[in-house]
């Protein structure tokens, strides 16, 4: 028979509920966005008071969207960590409701495995080497003895930091990565700017500050966007290049909000083909932060058995990828 | 089949093409140089790099390698003898080594246990350490071995420096590589590593590089900062 499970996302400026079924099927995916001023990034405490008035409606439309009834769920699963305290604190108290509503076992869930496992779900892709970019994360994984291990990662900023941080300084409203991306696609003119890679790792903090000089220094928009990007995305290929000739996977995944960007794509799908592997992206509107990460990776961990009792069921800011337990692959 | 050169460029010579290994940034075929069995790296374009950027990362390399192999060498870390450099190219033409990645070696049941290797290693990551060097790019992926010796390759990533913060950089790298890529090994790998470190170095240097790595990898995102 199909089991339900609910899966909340609050880890950082979306909050959204989905529904999946035990057989993938995303049935809903509801999800409501806090957007900062123009010029300024997410407040944590606002980003919050946002999700508290977003909560009760958007987990109601992603029941009745899925034609589920709260009574048929088997489980209620949550982004755990990592995030904003008390952006996460939000969602985790809507789980709790639900489990102890529905007597039905909750799931604690990593945010960035979510990212991986629907990535996995939705693209088909058995065992990849993930690259994962996004607000929260820059890093470089493979699957191997019950961890997702990290064999690159950035230093410093992420690459969605790199891109916000630098449109809001231009004074774009947050989020800005498509808005750079279009402003780069029309330049072809490249402005030296720091290319730092270190082994397997990155650095941005650098290239952020040159960039904004650059534009300070009266260099057309336009321009700073397309050597930022050129930089920026020619680092991250490059290590995941080297992470790829060394582990020789036959499939490359990218996911993330960043995995939207097409010139990224088309970079990693270039690197890929030289070395003969398969590439594939996260669907476009599952690449951004949403329940159905989280509902499909707890579909999975409670499968496997994992829960957490409802009285201690907190939340966790900082929790690595590399230290979640995958207790569900082989 | 025999090579010839001229000028700076291998361009239009004939060399046998006998793919060995398709790296992240270079190709590295097996082919013969003056007699000798030899491996010609070849940093090619890559498509997906703007072609400006990728001159510049491509020639930096190319010569960065070239000035440390012979750096590593007058540390006394076994490195491939350099034959020539093409700088048009941006190719190297290296003495063959004869072996096995070390990461090869790890996957299959090796008559010299793993914590010998890492422990040679050390000393030599050490040695280049205390000579003003680190490799930048230490994986096991650049580590080949026989039966009787290590030598380290692919220093395009290397620089004179004696910063911790830098030498620290070349423990980490080598610590992700081991946890990612060989879990079952990778605590007893790491350990003998920073033994044979230590045995060269000094306890005290082993453990002020110890330190800055845990430093490094508490500024990653998301560690254990609550």
């Amino acid at each position: 028979m199909k089991r339900f499970v609910i899966g909340i996302e609050s880890t950082a400026h979306t909050f959204s509920s989905s529904i999946v079924a035990s057989d993938g099927e995303i049935l809903s995916n509801s999800k409501e966005v806090y957007k900062p001023p123009a010029g300024s990034g997410i407040h944590p405490f606002e980003a919050s008071q946002s999700h508290r008035d977003s909560a009760a409606r958007v987990v109601a439309q992603s029941l009745e969207e899925a034609g589920v009834a709260g009574t048929e769920l088997s489980a209620v699963s949550y982004a755990m960590g990592p995030g904003l305290g008390p952006c996460l604190r939000v969602g985790a108290l809507v789980a709790r409701t639900l489990a102890a509503k529905y007597s039905i076992p909750l799931v604690p869930v990593n945010h960035a495995v979510g990212h991986i496992e629907l990535g996995c779900l939705l693209t088909g892709t058995v065992d990849p080497l993930v690259l994962l970019v996004s607000g929260g994360h820059s890093l470089i994984v493979v699957y191997a003895a019950k961890r997702w291990r990290i064999l690159g990662e950035t230093l410093d900023l992420t690459l969605g930091q790199l891109l916000d941080q630098f449109g809001r300084h231009a004074g774009l409203a947050s989020p800005c990565g498509a808005k750079v991306e279009v402003a780069a696609s029309k330049s072809r003119n490249y402005q030296e700017l720091p290319y730092t890679v270190k082994g397997n790792d990155v650095s941005f903090s650098g290239l952020l500050t040159s960039a904004k000089r650059m534009l300070d220094g009266r260099v057309p928009f336009e321009d700073v966007c397309f050597s930022l990007q050129e930089t920026a995305f020619a680092m991250m290929v490059e290590v995941t290049e080297r992470a790829l000739a060394f582990t020789q996977k036959r499939e490359v995944m990218v996911v993330g909000g960043v995995s939207a960007n097409r010139r990224l794509s088309s970079m990693i799908t270039e690197m890929s083909g030289r070395h003969g592997s398969e590439f594939s992206s996260v669907p476009l509107s599952y690449s951004g932060d949403c329940g159905a990460q989280i509902a499909w990776t707890g579909m999975l961990a409670d499968s496997a058995g994992v829960k957490v009792p409802v009285e201690s069921a907190g939340v966790r800011q900082s929790w690595r990828l590399d230290t979640a337990e995958i207790p569900w692959r082989d | 089949m025999e090579t010839r050169h001229s000028g700076n460029s291998m361009e239009g010579l004939i060399f046998p093409r006998e793919l060995l290994y398709r790296g992240a940034e270079a190709d590295v075929y097996k082919g013969v140089w003056s007699g000798r069995d030899a491996v010609f790296k070849v940093r090619k374009r890559l498509s997906y790099r703007l072609p400006q950027l990728d001159n510049v990362i491509r020639g930096r390399r190319t010569m960065r390698e070239a000035q440390m192999l012979h750096r590593a060498k007058s540390a006394g870390v076994a490195s491939p003898h350099l034959f020539f450099v093409d700088t048009v190219n941006h190719s190297l033409v290296m003495e063959f080594v004869p072996g096995m990645r070390l990461k090869e070696v790890l996957s299959v049941a090796s008559e010299v246990p793993p914590s010998i290797l890492f422990e040679e290693l050390g000393r030599g990551v050490a040695r280049l350490h205390a000579a003003g060097l680190v490799h930048g790019d230490l994986t096991t992926a650049n580590v080949i071995t026989d039966a009787r010796r290590l030598v380290l390759v692919d220093f395009g990533l290397a620089n004179l420096t004696s910063k911790l913060e830098d030498r620290a950089v070349d423990l980490r790298l080598l610590k992700e590589t081991v946890t990612g890529a060989h879990p079952d090994m990778s605590v007893i790998a790491f350990d003998s590593f920073m033994d044979g470190y230590g045995q060269v170095l000094g306890k005290v240097e082993s453990l002020t590089a110890l330190k800055q790595l845990r430093r490094i990898e508490r500024r990653g995102r998301y560690a254990n900062v609550e």
